[in-house]
């Protein structure tokens, strides 16, 4: 299990209510979400926020516990996603596309999930 | 410089190819995209994270890390050909499709019984656990999705 931080509360926090607005645009709206898109840029946001944290961790001497090239692997990774999701999104007017973002949000929890398992 | 650009060349060539291309197969569009994306995170999170394998720690488990790099390129493959509108990407998708459930009910059940060789963390071992079983249930959403789209086989 993982120790609970405040990156990790707020990474969570910023996924669940992307995937929460991505999953009811799926349900509610025929075209991508002003709202769903809102939230992917957001997840980008946090990661981008998340790594500069981490990279300062890194420099800092409170070192990665696993493996630093899985780390910034998962969190490439985990950058490159939300973008492509929002361009796939907004190339086609269905409400699939919001499920689009919503799988978006959801993986990329999953990742800071991982990035924080090897962190500690 | 004062050539206009109807007598250029590439343009005509563009052009010629954008009116010469085949409408989007059905496929690859509505759920089709979200079925598209998800087989694009597998294949990017599974391709990464075996070149990792691959690269730091190969002598631990070969056979397990090198089915990792092909189940990678299977899906590689699989998302590429749902998107595709070229004559046989229909057919590709099938058997990149049909590969992965092979693969994933295969791989899952040796993990079991040799887990020595298997049980060591890739996409297909135990069913696809470390990924949801995300891996067992897309390709059975896959072929169900190919199955509907079926007139799309020889187009």
């Amino acid at each position: 299990m993982i120790a609970v931080n405040g990156f990790f509360i707020a990474g969570a926090v910023v996924c669940a209510l992307a995937l929460l607005v991505a999953v009811i645009a799926t349900a509610i709206r025929k075209h991508p979400d002003d709202w769903a898109l809102i939230g992917a840029v957001a997840t980008e946001l946090f990661l981008i926020a998340y790594g500069i944290a981490a990279a300062i961790r890194q420099v800092g001497g409170n070192a990665v516990q696993g493996d630093p090239v899985e780390f910034w692997g998962y969190f490439i990774t985990a950058l490159i996603m939300p973008p492509v999701a929002f361009f796939w999104a907004i190339s086609e007017k269905s409400r699939w596309s919001n499920a689009v973002l919503a799988a978006s949000a959801a993986v990329t929890f999953v990742m800071v999930f991982r990035m924080e398992q090897i962190w500690q | 410089m004062g050539e206009k650009p109807r007598n250029s060349r590439i343009m005509q060539a563009a052009q010629a190819r954008s009116t010469n291309k085949a409408p989007k197969p059905s496929r690859s569009t509505g759920l089709g995209r979200v079925i598209i994306a998800v087989y694009g995170i597998l294949a990017l999170a599974a391709s990464v994270r075996a070149v990792y394998q691959i690269m730091s720690k190969f002598d631990e488990a070969p056979i397990a890390y090198s089915l990792s790099l092909f189940s990678g390129l299977v899906y590689i493959l699989a998302t590429f050909s749902l998107s595709s509108a070229k004559r046989g990407a229909w057919l590709v998708s099938l058997w990149a499709v049909a590969v992965e459930l092979a693969g994933v009910i295969v791989v899952g059940i040796l993990s079991l019984t040799h887990p020595e060789d298997f049980a060591h963390p890739s996409v297909w071992s135990g069913f696809g656990e470390g990924y949801g079983y995300v891996p067992l249930v897309l390709p059975i959403v896959g072929l169900w999705w190919l199955y509907r789209n079926r007139n799309e086989r020889h187009a």
